[in-house]
């Protein structure tokens, strides 16, 4: 019904006496690249946090292709298509490569205890289809090698890597990526742009949160910034870097009203 | 993954155990220990299903006995009291301790860590208590006898010979049970929750459900064992259940290893091995040697004696094959 595949109307999240988002208003089209950047604290996390259904919000509404999805639980979000990642990768630590990945499947499949415990033919049918998924996904974002390692040996760039396929692993519809190019050397950022190209390509709308400047202005259709839990600016890489507020915020600046 | 196991020696060796575990209980084998074997089964049975609840989902349960005698006391009271088939008992047991299970789980698993372990603790005493207090049904502390024996058919299970089979037979089919499920999509939905909650809801796994149902499964495991116990012995009383048997309970999967299946028959053969035949003199003594063994395997060895000891012989295995 609506060609925005996640709107926020006035919304709020307040903890305890601390307005962590006031009254964000904000449309993200389907099919494109958003980014949302802003300092250390200015409510970038706990804005996923909102959609993803981590936290609920204290007012305002989440519409996700157009459905109120406010007082929808955290795991029915991600079967319905919204997959996320976190800052930190927050991989499964007892579990290899693949498996974390297989794990992302989990909305995609059905099996339960009982066809599990007897080996009924479903779950044969069923893991089959997941671990060929997994490594696909695996293989897109180039961990294909590592399938048998253990998730945490991985170097910090890789287990980002991971953690995108695991969210991928979802079929999500939107992927919201919390900082992807933190901790990563120039040339992994290079490969992440261009994963996140290909996932674009996938049908898959992405938002992003991202400090490194360069990699959003080169990504996003479509960058808001906040500060201090307030949208204060919004639009392309060109009007967002001549906005003064923003300057005057990544200047560190203070500003009138 | 189902991984099919390429090692051919392994079936060789499986079928080689499974070989000896027939012969066990013959008298000119290890026959005099066939009472301390049918323990050590039905303890595995508990353990494993805790090792699936804290091992491989990371919930703590403190209180895992009273489950184990909400089982023996239904099959008790149901084939004794109201000369209802032994099996049928034991089946309605199973889905009574499940079903309570199930609805306290559903109370209980909102806590986490701590607040959970003094949750479990708390209503495995209340358990216990009211076993001891209901005595117009349960016998009170003195307990009650005279429960039949399990039989199929004509078929009775009247010697400790013929009840090491049955309690083998489903003890074995649980390990399998859960082997399965560790190795599925719950179980990767179990284990990740063990690895971050925060992540699994993320991926769409109900995490709230996930913990209650693998309790309830626990739970499960621990009726079948009660009510095979009471068939057993032929009589209950309180005494087994209270939360000296659940600290103990957690002793045996902290040394099989709580993430690991067939760890649960190596931990309860070891305490079971202790309790009967070496701490005997200690008396009450006992609990602080469990105390003190729970905190050595923990801070020595975490992953469990089971596994490490694993591990340790791979590594052998290893260092040997490479000077050849
Ligand atoms: N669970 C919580 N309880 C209390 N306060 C919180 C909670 N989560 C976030 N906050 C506060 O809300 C504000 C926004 O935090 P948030 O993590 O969303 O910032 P961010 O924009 O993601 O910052 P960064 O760039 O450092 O990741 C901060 O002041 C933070 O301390
Ligand atoms: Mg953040």
């Amino acid at each position: 019904m609506s060609e925005y595949i996640l709107q926020t109307k006035g919304l709020s999240k307040i903890f305890g006496g601390l307005v962590a988002l006031d009254k964000i208003d904000m449309e993200i089209e389907k099919g494109r690249i958003s980014a949302i950047i802003g300092p250390n604290g200015a409510g970038k996390t706990t804005l996923f946090n909102l959609i993803a259904g981590v936290y609920s919000a204290t007012s305002g509404e989440i519409l996700f292709q157009g459905m109120r999805v406010n007082s929808m639980p955290a795991h029915r979000r991600a079967s319905i298509g919204v997959a996320r990642t976190f800052q930190h990768a927050l991989l499964f630590g007892n579990m290899t490569v693949l498996e974390n990945v297989m794990t992302g499947q989990h909305p995609r499949s059905q099996y339960g205890f009982l066809e599990a415990a007897f080996r009924l033919p479903k779950s044969y049918r069923e893991e089959r289809k997941i671990s060929l998924e997994a490594i696909k996904y695996l293989n897109l974002v180039g961990l294909g090698m590592d399938k048998d390692k253990e998730a945490l040996s991985l170097p910090l760039g890789r287990q980002k890597l991971l953690a995108i396929a695991r969210a991928l692993a979802t079929e999500p519809k939107l992927l919201l990526l919390d900082e992807p190019g933190a901790g990563l050397t120039t040339l992994e950022k290079r490969a992440l742009s261009d994963l996140i190209r290909r996932i674009i390509d996938m049908g898959i709308t992405v938002l992003l949160v991202e400090h490194d400047m360069p990699l959003v202005m080169g990504l996003a259709e479509k960058i808001i910034v906040l500060d201090s839990g307030q949208k204060i600016a919004e639009g392309d890489a060109n009007q967002i870097q001549k906005d003064e507020r923003v300057i005057a915020v990544y200047l560190g600046e203070e500003v009138e009203g | 993954m189902f991984g099919f196991v390429k090692n051919k020696w392994i079936y060789f060796l499986v079928g080689a155990l499974l070989a000896v575990m027939v012969l066990i209980p013959f008298d000119w084998f290890m026959g005099k220990y066939n009472t301390l074997l049918i323990f050590i089964g039905l303890n595995t049975m508990v353990t494993v299903g805790l090792c699936l609840l804290m091992g491989y989902t990371g919930q703590v349960s403190l209180g895992q006995a009273a489950y184990y005698g909400i089982g023996a006391y239904i099959s008790a009271i149901l084939s004794k009291t109201y000369g209802v088939n032994p099996w049928l008992a034991m089946l309605i047991a199973a889905i009574v301790t499940g079903a309570f299970a199930y609805g306290i789980g559903y109370l209980i698993f909102r806590l986490k860590g701590n607040y959970l372990a003094m949750a479990t603790l708390g209503l495995g005493l209340i358990i216990w208590i009211l076993f001891r207090q209901l005595s117009e049904i349960t016998g009170g502390p003195d307990g009650m006898g005279g429960i039949p024996y399990l039989s199929i058919g004509g078929f009775g299970f009247y010697t400790t010979f013929k009840r090491y089979y049955l309690v083998w037979f489903f003890c074995l089919a649980l390990l399998l049970i859960s082997q399965n499920i560790v190795r599925s999509r719950t179980g990767r939905a179990l284990r990740a929750i063990h690895g971050s909650e925060d992540a699994a809801e993320s991926i769409g796994i109900n995490v709230a459900q996930f913990k209650v149902k693998i309790f309830a499964l626990s739970a499960v495991f621990a009726s079948i064992a009660g009510s095979l116990f009471v068939h057993h012995l032929r009589f209950v009383s309180p005494q087994p259940f209270g939360f000296l048997a659940s600290v103990k309970l957690v002793v045996m999967a902290v040394i099989g290893g709580l993430a690991s299946i067939w760890g649960a028959i190596f931990g309860a053969a070891t305490t079971n091995i202790l309790s009967d035949e070496l701490l005997l003199g200690f008396g009450e003594l006992d609990t602080i040697v469990y105390g003190l063994i729970l905190m050595l395997v923990m801070i020595f060895m975490p992953q469990g004696l089971f596994v490490k000891l694993k591990e340790i012989i791979v590594q052998w295995r290893s260092k040997t094959t490479q000077k050849v």
